[in-house]
């Protein structure tokens, strides 16, 4: 049966950021608050390592919303 | 003016029953020292019964065979014959259901029954009633009357063979001198016997002098128990429900083990369920019983956990019991003991509301995926709840109801 799949996968995100990172812009949505960011490091022993660093921001139309940066290849993604 | 009449319970005791059976006749054992030999081989565990010349050289029953050869080296050994045991403890008891008596059986050569209702059957004394299950017993017994089972089974104890003795006091007052060793009789009260003896309290009225609360403390319901059989209180005879026996049997052309044991077993179960006596009944309890070929039989009763009918589950259940066959067998039998509710398969009312819902929601399912796809039912599976990275906590995966 073909259902079987992960849920919350990354989707790639068109992310404008401040020099030190801060998302400014999601998806042509202005960040108007940001609630929390953190970096997740994991899988550092083999050889895809995962370096993300997430920011929790609230949108000028009031949707939260959590994306991160993919600190090894540059991209941005959405996840939820 | 009414009168009265205090319930009297009768207790027939015929001693040695498995030994004389396996033996072929009380004359058989005139002056032989003999014994039913240990179950499971000739080396280790406990005898059965001895017999009274084996008694003399201090051979006792459940005593281990090397020091019961060390008493007396001239014992003979008899293979244990369950089956012949149960026919003929059968027809003895049909014997005394013969003269109207409702009997509880309590192990082969021990029975009682009430004599309220026999009285006017047989003459309208105590006495004539045990007179006429002397006369249907008709082999030495030990026959007695007391107001309960306990008491009357004291009393046949302490009779002699052939002797009848009626109780007319109170049970209490005629328990007050006995040894406390009588409550080896029930399986509840036995290891009771070896604390209290050691404790000083050698006979019932001593135990009855003590108070029931005490003897709860230390010894929980046993204690409870005993000191009722002590104070001359029990719970009247149960009489047995007549059935009509429901028993196949198989004959081994070859001594036969293994697998083909089993096909023997499994041909047992599809006629004994095929049986029109059996009117659509499950069966609670059954017995498995085998004819050996070195002599002597084994069997094994067998209480399924739910009363069931169904083929591969009382296989199941019953394979495993042949495992303790002590040699290979030349007959194999298998008997309906008691029967359960006429049903396929007894279930809970609560089990059977949770079978119906999933029922309902395995339906719902199938046609949700019928009008909408594969995809229209899943489940979310959960892998790693507490992983930093949220891809990798959940999953969808087709719901299996």
């Amino acid at each position: 049966m073909s259902g079987t799949r992960r849920l919350a996968l990354p989707r790639a995100a068109r992310v404008r950021a401040a020099p030190g990172g801060q998302p400014l812009e999601v998806d042509g949505q202005t960040v108007a608050h940001v609630r929390e960011s953190w970096l997740i490091e994991d899988r550092w022993w083999t050889e895809q390592p995962l370096r993300r660093r997430y920011w929790e921001i609230v949108s000028e139309q009031g949707r939260d919303l959590v994306v991160f940066h993919d600190l090894a290849d540059g991209h941005w993604f959405r996840q939820r | 003016m009414r009168t009265y009449v205090r319930m009297m319970v009768a207790c027939a005791l015929i001693p040695r029953f498995e030994l004389v059976v396996a033996a072929g006749g009380l004359e058989a054992l005139a002056g032989r020292a003999v014994a039913i030999a240990p179950e499971g081989g000739r080396g280790s565990g406990a005898l059965g019964e001895v017999s009274g010349a084996a008694q003399a050289f201090g051979v006792r029953s459940g005593m281990a065979l090397g020091e019961a050869l060390a008493r007396c080296p001239q014992l003979e050994l008899l293979a244990a014959d369950p089956i012949a045991v149960a026919a003929a403890w059968e027809a003895t008891l049909r014997t005394l259901e013969g003269i109207g008596a409702g009997v509880e059986p309590q192990r082969p050569g021990l029975v009682c029954f009430t004599l309220d209702g026999l009285r006017r059957l047989h003459g309208g004394s105590d006495e004539l009633v045990l007179a006429a299950a002397r006369r249907a017993l008709d082999r030495p017994a030990r026959l007695a009357a007391a107001p309960t089972r306990f008491c009357a089974l004291a009393a046949a104890l302490a009779t002699r063979p052939r002797r009848t003795l009626i109780v007319r006091e109170s049970a209490r007052a005629h328990l007050m001198g006995l040894p406390v060793a009588l409550l080896r009789s029930r399986e509840r009260t036995a290891p009771l016997v070896a604390t209290l003896e050691r404790l000083g309290i050698a006979t019932l009225g001593e135990l009855a002098a003590l108070g029931r609360s005490s003897l709860a403390d230390r010894f929980g319901a046993a204690g409870v128990e005993a000191h009722r059989l002590a104070c001359g209180e029990d719970d009247p005879p149960r009489s047995r429900r007549v059935e009509v026996a429901l028993s196949e049997s198989l004959e081994l052309p070859e001594a036969t083990g293994g697998e083909a044991l089993e096909r023997a077993l499994a041909v047992l179960i599809d006629r004994l369920l095929a049986r029109p006596e059996r009117r659509g009944r499950t069966l609670r309890a059954a017995t498995l019983a085998a004819r050996l070929t070195d002599g002597g039989s084994w069997s094994r009763e067998v209480t399924f956990r739910e009363a069931l009918a169904q083929r591969e589950r009382m296989h199941l259940v019953l394979a495993a019991r042949l495992g303790a066959l002590p040699a290979p067998a030349s007959v194999l039998t298998l008997t309906a003991e008691r029967f359960g509710a006429p049903a396929g398969q007894q279930e809970a009312l609560l089990e059977q509301a949770d079978r119906h819902r999933r029922a309902r929601l395995r339906e719902a399912v199938a046609q949700m995926r019928s009008a909408a796809g594969p995809d229209a039912a899943l489940r979310v599976h959960c892998l790693q709840l507490d992983s930093r990275v949220p891809e990798r906590r959940v999953m969808l995966t087709p719901f299996e109801s």
